[in-house]
C-alpha cells in the first residue's frame, strides 16, 4: 500500500452550504461531520471511519468510501491515494453472530 | 474443512470461465457466489454483446451466462450459491457464509472474481427513495419484471447508462434525459444513437444537483457544470421525473484481496483500488489470483478471457498443464484479449479527448459525442452509411472504432466486411447483391444497420429498422418516422414486419416514407 502522508488542513474550518449532505447513508454521517473531524486532527480514511462509523454500516463502505475519502483528501489538499483506505477485514459482509456460532467443522462432502 | 485444487470466488463471467477451464484440465474446482443465481452481471444483460464470435458476440448477455453455467455443470463444477466468502486467510483458506452457517474451505489456488460495485454521487436529496443505481434498475426490470419508475433521469452516459436507458424504454418507462458531467458521451456511439433516435435528449456537461420531493423523488434539478465540474449558478433546469438512476461507474471489490494480504494500488484507469497483479492475474500473494472486474473494470468479454488465463496459470503451477501447452494457450488468450482492447474505447484510451478521426481517417462525429446522434452532414463522411445501390441495400451507421464484427458473419452473401482487425469500420461491397434478408440488421449489436430502398415505389422509399419494443406494430400501421435525433419528420406506413428465430428477438420493421426522407428516417412511432 502507498505510504500515508500525514497532513493538517491549511485553513480553519469554514462552514459550507451543503455540510448537512448525508455521505454515509447506513450510519447517517454528513459531509460537515467528516470535514469537522479532519479539522480536529484526523487525516486517514481509517481514522475517520473509526471516529464517525462511516463505512461501518450494511454496505461496509462499498457505497460511501469513495465519496468520504474524496472529502477528506480535498480538505487536506492531498490525493485520495495518500490517505489510505478502509482496511478490508473478514467478515467482508455483515453477518449475525448466530451464523458464526453455526460453524461447520466436519467435512460434509465426500 | 473442504479441500479443493482451486477455489473460485464469484460465479460471474470471469469466475465461471476460470472454473470451466480448470475443470477441463482435471482440477477439482469449487465456486462460491453470494447471489441466489449464478452469472454475475450477465443475468441482467438482455442486450446483444459486442466482440467477435470467439467472444460470444451478438449473443445476449444472459444467454452467455446460461451457456457458461451449462458448461460448468457438464464438467461437474460445484457452484455453491448463497455462499458469501467472508475472508481469505493464510494458507489459502476461505471462510464461507452459507445460509446461516459458516464453512471453511481450502485450496492450492484461489481466483478472486468478485466483480465490482456501483459508484454513487451524493447530491441534495440523494438518499430519498427513487434515487437508485443503474444495476438496481436492471435487476428490477430484467429479473423481477418491475418498472423502476414512470419517468426517469439517467445520470451517466457510459455504456451502462446507455444500455440501461434503452432497457428502461423497452420496459415502457419514459427517459426524460441522459446527462453526463463530462463534455462527451462516455459509451459507444451506437448505444447512444439507439436511445437518441427514440427522442431522449442528452445533456453533456450537466450534473444532478437536487432530488426534489418530500418523501420520495418528485423531480430533479440538473445544472450545467464548469471545467472543474462545479454547477454553474443560473443554469438549473427542473425535470419532471419520479426516479433518478445513477450510472457513474463501478469500483472493483477488492476487500477479499485485502484480507488475503495482497498488495493493493489505487489505479483510476482500472476503476479504483485493485490488487497488483502480473500478466496472469496473480497477486503479490502466491497462488492467489484476481480476474475480471475485480481486477479492473472492463467488459464481460474480457473478463471471460482473464478468468481463463488465471485458471491455466494455476493449473500449470499445480501440474495439471505442461509448460509448452500452457505457453501456447496463454499466447492464444492474450491474442484474443488484444483484439478486444483496441479502438477508441480501449482501456489505454480511457479519458482521451484528442481523437478526431477514425483509424480509417474519417472525421469522428462531434454531434454523436455531444448529443448521441449523427448530423446529416457528418453521416456523409462514412462510405458504409451512404451507399446508394439500386434496390434494397444495407446502410451502416457504425462510425467509431469499436471491437465488433457480427455484421460481417451475418451476411451470407458477402455484402459486409470488417476484416481481421475487428475494430475497423464495416465496409459494404456494392458488387454483392443484397437480398434484404435482414440478418445483418438483427445481428448488429449496436442496432446501427438499416435496409434502405430509395426507389421502393414511385416517390417513396422503404427503410428497414431494427425494432426491439413491444407491441410490434403490424404491417399496414400508420404513424411517423423519426430522425436520428428522435424528432418526427414525416408520415410513415409499416409495410412489413419480418421476424425469424435466428433474429433473436430483433424484428426487422420496414416502413414506407416519402423518398426525400430515405436517408433521415431511422425510427418508427405510431
Ligand atoms: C448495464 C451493463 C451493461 C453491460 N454490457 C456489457 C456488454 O455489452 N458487453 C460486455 O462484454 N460487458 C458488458 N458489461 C460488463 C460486464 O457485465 C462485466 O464486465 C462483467 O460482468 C464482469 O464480470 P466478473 O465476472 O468480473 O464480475 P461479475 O459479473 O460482477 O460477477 C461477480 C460475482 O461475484 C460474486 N461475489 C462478489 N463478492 C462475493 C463474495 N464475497 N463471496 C461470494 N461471491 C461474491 C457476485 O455475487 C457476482 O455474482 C455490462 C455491465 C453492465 C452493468
Ligand atoms: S440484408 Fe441480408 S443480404 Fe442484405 S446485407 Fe444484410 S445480411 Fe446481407
Ligand atoms: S455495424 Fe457491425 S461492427 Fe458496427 S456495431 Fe453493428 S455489428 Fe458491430
Amino acid at each position: 500500500m502507498a505510504k500515508i502522508i500525514r497532513r493538517a488542513p491549511e485553513t480553519a474550518f469554514v462552514p459550507q452550504p451543503d455540510d448537512d449532505l448525508i455521505i454515509c447513508r447506513c450510519e447517517e454521517v454528513t459531509k460537515g461531520d467528516i470535514r469537522r473531524v479532519v479539522h480536529a486532527g484526523l487525516s486517514t480514511t481509517n481514522e475517520v471511519k473509526r471516529w464517525l462509523r462511516c463505512g461501518m454500516g450494511l454496505c461496509q463502505g462499498q457505497t460511501c468510501q469513495r465519496n468520504f475519502q474524496g472529502i477528506i483528501a480535498r480538505e487536506l489538499g492531498v490525493s485520495p491515494a495518500d490517505i489510505g483506505r478502509i482496511t478490508g477485514r473478514s467478515p467482508v459482509r455483515p453477518a449475525t453472530i448466530t451464523t458464526f456460532a453455526h460453524e461447520v467443522t466436519e467435512q460434509k462432502e465426500a | 474443512m473442504m479441500r479443493h485444487d482451486l477455489i473460485v470466488i464469484g460465479a460471474g463471467p470471469a469466475g465461471l470461465s476460470a472454473a470451466i477451464e480448470a475443470a477441463r484440465l482435471g482440477m477439482d474446482v469449487a465456486v462460491f457466489d453470494e447471489n441466489a443465481r449464478p452469472g454475475g452481471q450477465l443475468f441482467k444483460q438482455i442486450h446483444k454483446f459486442f466482440g467477435s464470435k470467439e467472444h460470444h458476440a451478438k449473443e445476449r448477455g444472459f444467454r452467455i451466462g446460461e451457456d457458461l453455467l451449462a458448461d460448468a455443470e457438464k464438467l461437474g463444477v460445484a457452484v455453491h450459491l448463497n455462499a458469501t466468502v467472508m475472508g481469505i486467510y493464510e494458507g489459502r483458506e476461505v471462510l464461507v457464509k452459507h445460509e446461516d452457517e459458516t464453512v471453511h474451505a481450502k485450496a492450492d489456488a484461489i481466483i478472486i472474481a468478485t466483480g465490482a460495485a456501483e459508484n454513487m454521487i451524493p447530491f441534495t436529496g440523494w438518499d430519498k427513495p427513487g434515487v437508485i443505481g443503474a444495476g438496481a434498475a436492471q435487476a428490477l426490470m430484467n429479473l423481477q419484471g418491475v418498472m423502476p419508475g414512470k419517468r426517469i433521469l439517467m445520470v451517466g452516459s457510459g455504456n451502462v447508462g446507455l444500455v440501461v436507458s434503452f432497457q428502461l424504454l423497452q420496459a415502457g418507462c419514459e427517459v426524460a434525459a441522459v446527462i453526463d458531467a463530462a463534455p462527451r458521451i462516455g459509451g459507444y456511439g451506437v448505444h447512444a444513437a439507439k436511445v437518441a433516435r427514440t427522442g431522449v435528449p442528452f445533456y453533456t456537461r450537466h450534473t444532478v444537483v437536487e432530488a426534489l420531493g418530500k418523501d420520495r423523488v418528485e423531480g430533479a434539478v440538473i445544472a450545467e457544470v464548469d471545467d472543474h465540474f462545479q454547477p454553474i449558478p443560473g443554469t438549473e433546469k427542473t425535470l419532471d421525473v419520479d426516479t433518478i438512476c445513477i450510472a457513474v461507474g463501478l469500483s472493483p471489490m477488492s476487500q477479499l484481496a485485502d484480507t488475503a494480504g495482497c498488495d493493493l494500488v489505487l489505479d483510476r484507469k482500472r476503476g479504483g483500488t485493485v490488487p497488483v497483479i502480473d500478466e496472469y492475474g496473480e497477486t503479490s500473494v502466491p497462488n492467489v489470483y484476481c480476474a475480471g472486474d475485480a481486477a479492473g473494470i472492463e467488459e464481460a468479454s474480457t473478463a471471460m478471457i482473464l478468468g481463463r488465463i488465471s485458471a491455466i496459470r494455476a493449473a500449470e503451477k499445480a501440474g495439471f498443464l505442461g509448460a509448452a501447452e500452457f505457453t501456447a494457450r496463454a499466447d492464444e488468450y492474450a491474442a484474443s484479449l488484444s483484439k478486444l482492447r483496441r479502438g477508441m474505447f480501449a482501456p489505454q484510451n480511457k479519458g482521451r479527448t484528442d481523437m478526431t478521426e477514425t483509424d480509417e481517417g474519417y472525421p469522428l462525429s462531434k454531434s454523436l459525442l455531444a448529443h448521441g446522434f449523427l448530423e446529416p452532414n457528418e453521416v456523409s463522411a462514412f462510405p458504409c452509411a451512404t451507399v446508394h445501390e439500386v434496390g434494397v441495400h444495407p446502410v451502416i451507421e457504425c462510425t467509431q472504432n469499436i471491437p465488433c464484427n457480427p455484421c460481417q458473419d451475418a451476411c451470407r452473401f458477402g455484402c459486409i466486411t470488417v476484416g481481421d482487425d475487428i475494430v475497423k469500420l464495416p465496409v459494404i461491397d456494392e458488387t454483392k447483391r443484397c437480398t434484404g434478408c435482414g440478418m445483418c440488421v438483427a445481428s448488429c449489436s449496436g442496432q446501427a444497420i438499416f435496409l434502405v430502398d430509395e426507389a421502393y415505389e414511385p416517390g417513396y422509399a422503404s427503410v428497414g429498422i431494427p425494432y426491439e419494443f413491444v407491441p410490434v406494430p403490424k404491417a399496414g400501421a400508420r404513424g411517423h418516422a423519426l430522425n436520428r435525433a428522435g424528432a418526427p419528420i414525416c408520415d410513415a406506413e409499416v409495410v412489413s414486419v419480418k421476424y425469424t428465430k435466428a433474429m433473436d428477438k430483433t424484428v426487422l420493421l420496414t416502413m414506407k416514407v416519402p423518398a426525400e426522407f430515405a436517408s433521415e428516417a431511422r425510427f418508427y412511432r405510431d
